[in-house]
């Protein structure tokens, strides 16, 4: 096993949340960070109710990074015609793979129940559901509907604040989410796992801390390239 | 029941089929019906996780002729109802709307375009012009508001409801699959906080009775003898052409001393923008116009861009379906005609200046 | 050791493995209907026609004439192939929502008329290519994107009884079952008697097969199963309704 991270410290990482939260993004960026500091990564497309804003395009760009990626290829799409929604065999076994696992889960109705898809899901003592939230998105824009949202998806071990307005978005607006979000976080008793900015804000914010003293991660984007 | 939908205004961040839902919130629509098709799912989907929450409904139809006609009756019934569809679904949706153009019920359809004919691609293109500009079998008798980003999004599907019930055409907002599916920022709001008044709907069939009389109607899209049809569209058609001018929308710049101008309609026009800036900045005389009405089209004001320039580059993601709307406007017109066109597929501003220069190229030589 | 599965004789080797999800039931109602070709030994004389929805991903799954068609279609679609030419045996393969939602009235005016096709229907209880959406069958209560707080039988009324439906409208000569993919030899017997049946000219042939999907249901494999055959059949029930071969009385 030399080269493979051990199994007790490998980091499995499912990202959750609402339609357009940035849930790839922040899971694209989260496999990046990881590969730098030289560890054994997979990241794992299983936005179901979303195909188009998948990590197909980026497919090509992430694996010569060294990330092993599970998603499907355009070339292996014909058919898929309506929209794509399947899941191909080597999602379901993911967890298998040596190293850290890192998914990118879609929305829908049934919330975190998408890792009843992934064999050995339901009893990874690794595994870490985050839910990403964007309080510019108008059903998580404040704490209530947060804390509403948040205990409807099933299990979770913590918050991220990606809060955001696309090309409009102030360092200020970021803060704004924290302050939301944190105390959401505090109703739920879950952590805030880090809020992550834009890097182009990094001297602007210049802090390793946000508003409320969550870790700050900068973000870098790659989902502007994966139209369909 | 929670309160109102939108308070105030504020900016969000969206997916294109979640502004239309939230746009029909703001727009007071009251019913959804609806059929699953690619790439307009998410506005059911959003509408039916928000709709029981300001007391608002959905039907889930069996197709896409059903979920035209429930629109039409939920509007006769007094209610502001809407569907939305997109490509094959947009097909068999021609028929209930022609049902709306010979009875002027007002409604309102948002279609998402995808590639065609038949099933084709779920994904993008500007191929559904021609069907939602004169689909069924009549003289396209309908408004047609084609956006080109999130923020008309709202707007529009805002306006197409007054629209609808002001002047009694269908309605129909076109977007398309990327700009259902893209994510980008805009300002929702309470249209009403605005100063925006929304025209009331009217109640077709089941009205009360008055004083204890019942009135009954009879309503019929079926005629007779050719000369009461004749009557009828010749009337329809007076009002149309009448109220056209106060319909018509259109945006254009730079066009005053343009030798080429680049027309395009819908997202391709967020390209046509760039291109056309960048080739001013680069000091070449080009210009923009772009139709916001497809039906109806902006004609006078697209003769007289015509009259000053010498060419006319018509640019969309289909083999010519707004070019055919373009010449049909200017008819008379000398302006030399070009063209990219790439059905089904998206355009980029690149594109279109590589296309420019080439044009202008052509005429130096020349 | 490998071991390589036994595929039907009529499967394209060329698409294999096939695109349908993990756990799906698609693969195995192919699998019957494969096997049920093969052992009548029709597999030249075939034309399959394939719906919009996932049964689309059969559109070259068989080595055999096939024909994609638009959302709901594929029952006139084959019906118009058998008109003008009785000598072929035509199949149409639709999902729930093909069947009994957009294509209800040609499934209805298909059987009234008694074609002499056979269609072929997969029950799963949602549209899932577009994303998991109501389909007819969706059991109440059951949570789907347009129904996210679950189905509501006064809203949206109960299940589709699709092959009773089809047995009440059809008289003598036609063939309706429902089988399920939890027991695939009685599923293959119902495909080959509604294939003999069409190649006999007695009338219309129908088989429902209930079907799992566990990407849309966010089920692991037992909870599939479980769907299947303890939730599904709450409202399905699994046999033959009608049967032209058996005696009398019957």
């Amino acid at each position: 096993m030399f080269g493979v991270v051990p199994v007790s410290e490998r980091i499995v990482e499912a990202y959750i949340g609402e339609y357009a939260s940035g849930k790839s993004e922040i899971a694209v960026n989260r496999a990046v960070d990881l590969k730098k500091e030289g560890r054994c990564v997979t990241l794992v497309d299983l936005d179901l109710v979303e195909p188009f804003y998948t990590l197909r395009p980026i497919k090509r760009q992430l694996t010569e990074t060294g990330i092993y990626v599970v998603a499907w290829e355009t070339s292996e799409t014909m058919g898929l015609g309506e929209a794509g929604s399947l899941i191909k065999p080597e999602m379901r076994w993911v967890l298998r793979r040596p190293g850290d696992i890192i998914l990118d889960i879609g929305y829908g109705v049934e919330g975190a129940k998408v890792l009843n898809l992934i064999e050995g899901a339901a009893d990874n003592k690794n595994l870490q559901v985050f839910v990403v939230l964007n309080i510019g998105r108008p059903m998580t824009d404040n704490v209530k509907d947060i804390v509403e949202y948040v205990k409807e998806l099933g299990i979770v071990h913590g918050l991220i604040n990606n809060s955001h307005l696309g090309d409009d978005t102030s360092v200020d607006f970021v803060q704004q989410g924290a302050k939301v979000i944190t105390e959401a976080a505090l109703v739920l008793g879950l952590p805030v796992i880090a809020t992550y900015i834009d890097r182009k804000f990094e001297f602007e914010i210049n802090s390793k801390i946000d508003i409320k003293g969550n870790p700050i991660r900068l973000l870098d984007r790659y989902m502007t390239n994966t139209f369909w | 029941m929670a309160e109102k939908p939108i308070q105030g205004e504020k900016r969000v961040f969206m997916t294109g089929n979640e502004v239309v839902a939230w746009a029909a919130l703001a727009a007071k629509a009251e019913i959804m019906y609806g059929y699953p098709i690619t790439p307009q799912n998410e506005i059911m989907h959003y509408w039916t996780r928000l709709a029981p929450k300001f007391g608002k409904r959905f039907l889930q139809t069996e197709d896409e002729l059903s979920a035209g006609f429930t629109t039409l009756g939920g509007v006769l019934a007094g209610r502001k109802a809407f569907t939305a569809t997109a490509g094959p679904g947009n097909t068999l949706m021609q028929e209930p709307m022609s049902m709306a153009e010979m009875m002027r019920i007002p409604s309102v359809v948002i279609i998402q375009q995808r590639g065609g004919p038949s099933t084709a691609t779920v994904i993008y293109s500007q191929q559904e012009v021609t069907m939602t500009t004169y689909g069924g079998n009549g003289e396209g008798l309908r408004v047609v508001y084609s956006t080109a980003n999130h923020q008309e999004l709202f707007d529009y599907t805002i306006k197409a409801f007054n629209t609808a019930w002001k002047y009694r055409f269908p309605t129909f907002v076109l977007g398309d699959g990327y700009q259902a599916k893209m994510r980008e920022s805009l300002t929702i709001y309470d249209p009403e906080e605005k100063g925006l008044e929304f025209v009331p709907t009217e109640t077709f069939l089941g009205k009360a009775p008055v004083n204890g009389v019942k009135q009954p109607v009879h309503l019929r899209n079926t005629y007779n003898t050719e000369e009461e049809l004749y009557e009828v569209i010749t009337r329809y058609m007076e009002e149309y052409l009448k109220v056209a001018p106060e319909i018509i929308e259109h945006r254009e710049f730079s066009c005053e001393d343009a030798d080429i101008v680049v027309v395009s309609h819908g997202v391709v026009s967020r390209a046509a923008k760039v291109a056309v800036q960048e080739l001013r900045e680069e000091g070449l005389k080009i210009g923009y116009f772009r139709p916001v009405t497809l039906r109806p089209f902006p004609a006078e004001e697209l003769k007289k861009v015509a009259a000053r320039a010498k060419t006319l580059l018509l640019v969309e993601s289909a083999f010519g379906q707004m070019a055919k709307l373009v010449k049909d406007a200017i008819f008379g017109s000398t302006v030399a005609l070009e063209n990219l066109f790439k059905p089904g597929v998206g355009i980029t501003s690149e594109e279109i200046v590589v296309r420019v220069k080439e044009i202008e190229k052509g005429a130096l030589a020349k | 050791m490998t071991m390589i599965p036994q595929m039907p004789k009529s499967w394209r080797l060329e698409s294999k493995p096939h695109k349908f999800c993990p756990g799906c039931g698609h693969g195995l109602v192919l699998k019957a209907l494969g096997e049920a070709i093969d052992e009548l030994g029709i597999q030249d004389k075939v034309v399959f026609g394939a719906d919009i929805g996932c049964s689309l991903l059969a559109w070259d799954f068989f080595n055999v004439d096939t024909v994609q068609t638009h959302h709901g279609r594929t029952t006139p679609v084959v019906t118009g192939v058998k008109r003008a030419n009785p000598d072929v045996i035509c199949i149409a393969y639709m999902g729930d929502g093909g069947g009994y939602a957009i294509g209800s009235q040609h499934l209805v005016n298909a059987a009234a008329r008694n074609e002499r096709i056979t269609a072929i229907l997969v029950n799963n209880c949602n549209y899932a290519m577009t994303g998991g959406q109501m389909a007819p069958t969706t059991l109440p209560g059951m949570k789907t994107e347009t129904t996210p707080y679950g189905r509501d039988v006064r809203e949206s009324g109960y299940p589709t009884q699709g092959p009773e439906m089809v047995a009440a409208i059809t008289r003598e000569g036609s063939y309706v079952a429902r089988g399920t993919v939890a027991n695939l030899k009685q599923l293959k017997g119902f495909l080959k008697k509604a294939l003999q049946n069409q190649m006999d000219g007695n009338g219309f042939s129908f088989v429902e097969a209930l079907s799992t999907c566990p990407t849309n249901w966010r089920t692991n494999a037992k909870d599939t199963w479980a769907f299947v055959e303890k939730e599904m059949t709450k409202f399905f029930n699994v046999g033959e309704l009608k049967n032209p071969a058996a005696k009398e009385g019957e």
